[in-house]
């Protein structure tokens, strides 16, 4: 920093002084020069030792066939060749892909929507904002637990309350084709109060005048809505998609907790299986393989995030 | 007109605030019921006779007290190891100049890309080479030292103090760390209430790394310990509902205390 520097150039020039001292000086000197890396030293250490090493070591691990007991040895790229043929974990990206597919919109235009609500002054307004983030405040295992009990056909809630019209309800967790719409459904309730913050955030940077002046102009809240509110929220609705299909590709702890991956692999996400791979099934190599190809998967977002986020979107007032 | 539109409004929202928030309180009502009658009334009917009948056979018949202490041990250990690593590297990084700052930075904040999967074989590795597995150590290890997203946020925050703050301590005299003791960290209050927060809840939340790492009882946190009680063939609810509400009682509290901090937090980590 130029204030330390010339600091330090001045003690020592400005002091006429004894060898001793200018030892002094120097050590000084040099303990400034090292400071920095004292702050940073233990993080540092913590992202080499639990990041960056551990990422360096998957990349090597996913080229060799490992069962984590004998020792590692190097089989190529047959681990990335032997996924081309595995159905089983081709289905289970495809599956991902489907999850995010079923949250992503629904959780977004859920955020949207509580926001829109939300804008503007209203008595009440902090408390409705604090109530929505709950769900995602709450641990998710314990949601899962929670949700497994409302939804359960003989004794849940849900099930005594639809009956009262006559409805009943299957066991959606036990269905191949309603188990991962209802993890999705609840996935959505989890982040859509959380998300909504983004976009009221997003709200606020519109400049009133925009609403005003196409107020003016004969505009209806709904024309208002699609020309100007919409096209300007643009970054931040990139934004909340784009984390939220990150999170989506990396779902776990309700599948874990709820079906397991079951009813017939019918909720198994890539994450789930590369769990499996890893640490039931001990097949390190071709787990980390698969991992891999994930990471890759979420780059290409983060990638088009990092592109487009510095885009703003404005409107030429000329 | 007004008048049909806020009571529309307060309609929509009051029922997502019930849908956010039923969930919770049916687990609280069902927690508190006891084992027999638990079906002669609809499950979201609050308890008539409330009784702790399901906290106690949950402390009695299983480790559920232990599991606790351990989870308060291992969210006491990353959060004040995140706090303080966190606000040390961000203070060089916002604050001082040093060699190969940005690139530091950066590479950081590039590992906050990586999904936690793919960290989670090498990982477990390392830690069994240094002999944690099964033991707190090994469950707070991977957190203690401040994280890429802490560290973010902490920046943000030492950006944002005035720069004659600072030079009036280095007129003063005072080397770096008199600065950060006395000047940054007392004027860093609600970076260091959002920090605890945020820390203490993900800590408290997480579930995957515990999962791989621990085992025995003596290194179960209560997620895992949840879990585990919960795919069981028969679920028993009310038991499983007091597990729940044990868990949750702490984020609750947090919750409850902390709303605005949270919001606020929220909104300051989407602007990257």
């Amino acid at each position: 920093m130029a204030h330390s520097q010339t600091r330090v150039a001045t003690d020592a020039g400005g002091a006429r002084e004894q060898p001793a001292g200018l030892a002094r000086v120097r050590l000084r000197r040099w303990a400034q020069r090292a400071t920095p890396y004292v702050f940073i030293g233990p993080s540092f250490f913590g992202v080499l030792a639990f990041s960056i090493i551990p990422i360096l070591m998957a990349g090597f691990i996913s080229f060799t066939s490992w069962n984590l007991l004998s020792s590692p040895h190097f089989n190529g790229t047959a681990n990335y060749a032997a996924l081309l043929h595995d159905n089983r974990s081709l289905m289970d990206f495809a599956r991902s892909g489907e999850f995010v597919l079923l949250t992503v919109p629904l959780q977004t235009a859920l955020a949207l929507l509580l926001a829109l609500l939300m804008h503007g002054k209203f008595p009440g307004r902090t408390f409705f904002r604090a109530v929505f983030v709950l769900p995602w405040l709450a641990t998710p295992v314990v949601v899962a637990v929670i949700w497994r009990f409302l939804i359960d056909p003989t004794t849940g809630p849900f099930a005594q309350f639809l009956s009262f019209f006559g409805i009943h309800t299957g066991y959606w967790l036990q269905s191949t084709t309603l188990a991962l719409p209802a993890i999705a459904l609840m996935t959505a309730w989890q982040f859509a109060g959380y998300n909504s913050l983004f976009f009221l955030a997003g709200l606020q940077s519109i400049p009133e005048y925009l609403h005003e002046a196409a107020t003016l102009d004969g505009a209806s809240t709904w024309r208002r809505f699609w020309h100007i509110t919409l096209p300007l929220l643009g970054p931040t609705t990139l934004f909340v998609v784009v984390t939220n299909v990150i999170g989506g590709f990396q779902a776990f702890d309700m599948v874990y907790v709820l079906t397991q991956g079951g009813p017939n692999m019918a909720t198994e996400v890539i994450n789930y299986r590369i769990y499996e791979l890893g640490f039931q099934q001990f097949d390190a190599g071709y787990a980390s393989a698969v991992a891999m190809v994930l990471f890759l998967i979420i780059l290409v977002f983060t990638v088009i995030q990092l592109r487009f986020a510095n885009k703003r979107v404005t409107y030429d007032m000329s | 007109m007004r008048v049909i539109k806020y009571t529309g409004l307060y309609v929509i929202l009051a029922t997502g605030a019930l849908i956010s928030v039923l969930p919770f309180v049916t687990a609280i009502f069902v927690s508190l019921k006891p084992a027999r009658g638990l079906f002669s009334t609809p499950m979201w009917y609050p308890p008539l006779n409330p009784t702790l009948e399901n906290f106690r056979s949950l402390f009695d018949g299983t480790s559920f007290a232990l599991y606790f202490l351990v989870t308060i041990i291992v969210v006491v250990m990353v959060t004040t190891g995140q706090v303080v690593f966190s606000m040390l590297s961000a203070y060089a990084f916002a604050r001082l100049r040093f060699w190969g700052r940005n690139t530091l930075f950066w590479a950081f904040i590039a590992t906050l890309m990586v999904p936690n999967i793919v960290t989670l074989i090498p990982l477990f590795l390392v830690m069994k080479d240094l002999g944690f597995i099964n033991s707190v150590w090994g469950l707070a290890g991977p957190y203690i030292f401040g994280t890429p997203f802490g560290i973010f946020l902490a920046r943000q925050f030492f950006l944002g103090i005035p720069h004659e703050l600072l030079e009036a301590g280095r007129v003063d005299g005072s080397s770096e760390w008199g600065i950060f003791w006395r000047i940054v960290v007392p004027i860093s209050r609600p970076l260091v209430g959002t920090l605890l927060i945020i820390t203490s809840v993900q800590s408290w939340n997480n579930f995957l790394w515990p999962l791989i790492i621990g085992g025995t009882p003596r290194s179960t946190v209560l997620t895992v310990g949840i879990g585990d009680l919960s795919t069981a063939v028969v679920p028993a609810y009310g038991p499983m509902m007091a597990a729940a509400v044990v868990v949750l009682a702490p984020i609750l509290a947090i919750f409850i205390l902390f709303q605005r901090q949270i919001v606020s937090s929220i909104s300051l980590s989407g602007i990257k």
